[in-house]
């Protein structure tokens, strides 16, 4: 049950450094080294098409795209997507709302629940140490089915058509529960808190004022990746919102691409009904499915050293 | 300290358990009488609902279902352990092609390439799909002009494995590969060095050295893997085919089979008894695996 860990969080940023000493006799001959590097990077090229695609799509002239097709280096440019979206973009604007709120809340829940849940585990001294962790790790191994999961949500908690039906349930994690218990196990040392505790401080305030300060770089891995978990989230909204001014983003967007596939390919069928062109613009909802990743896509870059780094303290069994 | 944790524990994760019994109970939801002692309609309704066996399970056999409800079931089992081996096999050689290479910059720069697409939602992904497969494709423009009859994902079963496949490694392989590139950080440089010096090549290296060293880690994926194979990306699966009745055959899952039973006017029992099959199956999977890897390599079991 419990799961032992080996903290490879110094080795990883050790490796990523700039000037890491020379290995040398271990280094790959250079002609391999160059396969290597080329392989990879026609790999990289391919993951980042898929993002290409959509970006290319939506900046595809509305025109040119009903006269041929997606094309991979579209015949005509155009913006007017985004002007458009920026300008009107009622749809949407519901639904960033909402998915920034929910998004905000879940986030801060999950860090407040997750760093406190943890935090007991990881003390040698806690009575019910092992109660509690079989407790969360449990809930990874059964579960009660998505059939009685949406009844206890509809008929006991009754979140459904709310704000809450967002993120509430995904604002707790088992999983992260663990690698944090090893975070703390790993990254604070005990001495400081019995320190801490002689000091005169509260379990309460060596908790905030001793052991969160130096989780930090736990803490922010499980808060950005339940931001970004709830951001993305579409089953929530699929399985308890009815109404559209909950809709988050992820679920809007999706009922747009719906929609559209459904029309054009029904197209033929109802001639005279729906004229194709009269259509709300194909760009635009590509537009849409930009604007969704662009958060992400700009906060990575700043993020991505503390994802790796709080990842690899975890499940690593020594 | 653990409370907020706990009870959300309980209500998220623990309340849903009981409602395993739904597989066994012609489940109808009734009003609870003033005077019952429960008063939640869900809780009541469960408790008051006549049990019927196995009839649910029946249902989901009969001649006019057997052939659906096998087909979803061989569609989650196989998909998953495509993706597990799969996506195994890919995530180690990243690990380990990433840490060969020579020039520090580049690797991190691959691999933040290669971890970016975990965060892009399967929604958009379901726009890539479109707007790459769809009969105004970006793959009819190109096949067009080159004499190729017109290809249309959403009437193509035979699409669909490799659709799903590539979703998935695009996905996930950056992210896989993390823990595996920790493990091999973590590997004293002078097992490398000693062996180097006794002739080893690149590859008695990986199989005599880093193979060892990641096989705990894989073992304790791999039987958590096990445990969800009943289960499935369920995002993916829905939002990937967008609805398309003709490819269901190889698109349909048991989570989006049984979610479409639960969102349709069929009685709750037969989800319930698709999602048992799905908790159940799981959770006794996950304890034989664990119990053959306790009998073999005790350190490395996971409980």
């Amino acid at each position: 049950m419990d799961i032992p860990v080996k903290p490879a969080s110094k080795s990883i940023d050790r490796f990523f450094a700039p000037k890491e000493k020379q290995r040398d006799m271990l280094a790959l001959s250079p002609t391999l080294n160059v396969v290597l590097t080329i392989l990879l990077g026609v790999g990289c090229i391919l993951t980042l098409i898929p993002i290409y695609v959509i970006i290319i799509a939506s900046l595809t002239s509305e025109a040119s795209l009903v006269a041929d097709g997606y094309q991979l280096w579209p015949k005509e440019f155009s913006t007017r997507a985004y002007t458009f979206l920026f300008s009107q973009g009622s749809i949407v604007i519901t639904a960033y709302k909402n998915t920034i709120l929910s998004t905000l809340a879940g986030t801060v829940m999950s860090v407040l629940m997750v760093g406190l849940y943890a935090y007991p585990l990881s003390r040698p001294n806690f009575k019910f140490k092992t109660f509690f962790t079989f407790f969360a790790f449990f809930t990874m191994l059964f579960g009660g089915g998505l059939v009685a999961y949406y009844m206890v949500t509809r008929q006991i908690l009754q979140i459904q058509n709310s704000l809450w039906a967002l993120f509430l349930p995904s604002a707790f994690s088992p999983f992260w529960v663990i690698v944090m218990r090893t975070f703390y196990q790993t990254n604070v040392p005990n001495e400081v808190i019995e320190s801490a505790r002689i000091d005169g401080a509260s379990e309460w305030r060596t908790l905030f004022q001793i052991v969160m300060p130096l989780a930090i770089p736990g803490l922010a891995t499980v808060a950005l990746f339940s931001a970004i978990g709830i951001w993305n989230n579409f089953f929530n909204c699929l399985l308890l919102v009815d109404e559209a001014k909950y809709y988050s983003l992820q679920f809007t967007i999706y009922t747009t691409l719906n929609n559209i596939r459904f029309l054009l390919e029904n197209a033929d069928k109802m001639q005279g009904i729906v004229n194709i062109s009269e259509l709300p613009s194909q760009t635009f909802r590509m537009a849409m499915a930009v604007v969704t990743v662009g958060p992400i896509i700009f906060a990575y870059p700043f993020f991505q050293r503390y994802f790796v780094r709080g990842l690899t303290i975890g499940a690593v069994k020594g | 300290m653990v409370l907020p944790g706990a009870v959300w524990l309980l209500l998220f994760s623990y309340l849903p358990m009981p409602g395993v019994v739904m597989a066994f109970k012609t489940y109808r939801l009734v009003r609870p009488p003033t005077d019952a002692f429960i008063q939640n309609k869900f809780l009541y309704s469960l408790i008051k609902s006549p049990w019927v066996g196995l009839d649910n399970f029946r249902y989901l056999t009969l001649p006019t279902n057997i052939d659906a409800t096998l087909t979803y079931i061989r569609n989650t089992v196989l998909y998953n352990l495509l993706f597990m081996v799969v996506g195994l096999v890919l995530s180690v050689a990243l690990a380990v092609m990433i840490f060969e290479l020579t020039n520090r910059f580049l690797a991190k720069l691959y691999h933040s390439i290669f971890f970016l697409p975990f965060f892009i939602s399967w929604i958009v992904v379901a726009y890539v799909v479109y707007a790459l497969g769809s009969s105004q494709g970006i793959i009819n423009s190109i096949i067009a002009p080159m004499g190729f009859a017109p290809i249309e994902v959403y009437k193509e079963k035979l699409a669909w494995p490799f659709i799903f496949l590539l979703a998935n490694i695009w996905r996930y392989t950056g992210n896989g590969s993390i823990i595996y590139l920790a493990t091999i950080t973590g590997i004293d440089r002078e097992l490398y060095e000693a062996a180097a010096i006794d002739g080893a090549g690149k590859w008695k290296q990986f199989t005599h050295i880093t193979l060892p060293h990641l096989v705990p880690v894989i073992v304790l994926l791999q039987i958590l893997a096990v445990g969800r194979i009943f289960g499935s990306d369920f995002d993916m699966f829905y939002t990937l085919p967008n609805g398309a009745a003709l490819v269901r055959d190889v698109t349909q899952t048991l989570d989006v089979f049984v979610y479409s039973m639960l969102r349709s006017s069929v009685p709750l029992g037969y989800p319930a008894a698709a999602a048992f099959l799905q908790s159940i199956v799981g959770f006794i999977l996950i304890l034989v695996t664990n119990a053959i890897v306790r009998k073999t390599k005790p350190e490395m079991a996971l409980f």
